[in-house]
């Protein structure tokens, strides 16, 4: 492969990475290839020795992406998070995938749960005074209060859970990077 | 899978030895790759996302070199974690491999 071949193909690899990030990638092993070539070496031998562009290319980008994770936790990143873990083909998708749907839909419930469980609260608390409640007024208000908050610290104990599962995720998935293997299959 | 393993074992040996070139003295990206591409059979671009990687984490910075033929060299060095890093790191590899090595010798 020619030196603008592998440029290429890496810029491809990388697209939708902010200009300055792909430009800084792409100098990098520009100047690879310039060192090389200093060196008496080929373009192919050099882009023989770097290995498969666009599996470079996914890691860079797989690192970039959990990056984020690690400093704004929000929903979006974490989606972005395991699919590059996914993309890197580190994990075996067919036998996480059940895994990660099954404890997915498992926190999912347990959110609803929390928020149909402040609510009822809420109707509790603010029904109380004129529904006549068995135990009196300030017992149902007291009811309402003690739903809504067992609620919020359900919710916030959910929240904790998620993400240390991300982290582990995360962890897993750097873990298994195969940063190593076209240098063993070549 | 014993090809898995040597690339656990290989990737984790990698980043010890970029810190421990480092350590010695400041170097740039191709010659940390020349250097270690032959030594532990790696491929020679896996030393960027390692970089990137290592540098995200605070271990190294970078700074610029004028060379004297083309545009200036991207140089990296240690970090003051990154120092610290590599103590903790060499003295794990140490007492672990010569546990290894000493029930490798056994078994012969």
């Amino acid at each position: 492969m020619t030196r603008q071949a592998f440029i290429a193909r890496l810029r491809e690899g990388l697209r939708g990475l902010p200009p300055q990030t792909v430009a800084d990638i792409v100098a990098d092993y520009d100047t690879h290839f310039a060192d090389g070539s200093a060196a008496g070496r080929s373009e192919a031998e050099v882009a023989q020795a770097l290995g498969d562009p666009d599996r470079l290319a996914r890691e860079l980008r797989a690192e970039r992406t959990l990056n984020r994770w690690r400093e704004e936790r929000s929903p979006s990143s974490a989606a972005a998070a395991v699919f590059a873990v996914l993309g890197l083909g580190a994990i075996d998708i067919l036998v996480l995938l059940p895994i990660l749907m099954a404890v997915g839909g498992t926190l999912f419930g347990c959110f609803i749960a929390a928020i149909a469980v402040f609510f009822a609260g809420g109707v509790v608390f603010a029904a109380g005074p004129f529904a006549d409640p068995p135990g009196g007024t300030a017992a149902a208000l007291l009811a309402g209060l003690g739903l809504m908050s067992g609620a919020a610290s359900l919710g916030a104990l959910l929240s904790l859970v998620s993400i240390g599962l991300m982290n582990a995720l995360v962890w897993y998935g750097r873990l298994h990077y195969r940063l190593l293997k076209p240098a063993l299959e070549a | 899978m014993p090809e898995a393993i040597e690339i656990q074992l290989k990737k984790g040996a990698l980043e010890l030895c970029v810190l421990a070139l480092l350590h010695q003295h400041d170097s740039y990206a191709y010659d940390i790759a020349a250097r270690l591409a032959d030594a532990i059979g790696m491929g020679e671009g896996t030393i960027y996302p390692l970089m990137r990687r290592l540098q995200s984490d605070g271990l190294v910075e970078t700074y610029l070199v004028e060379s004297s033929a083309g545009p200036p060299r991207k140089y990296y060095k240690l970090t003051e974690a990154g120092k610290r890093s590599f103590v903790s790191q060499q003295t794990a590899w140490t007492s672990f491999s010569g546990a290894v090595d000493e029930i490798l010798g056994g078994a012969k």
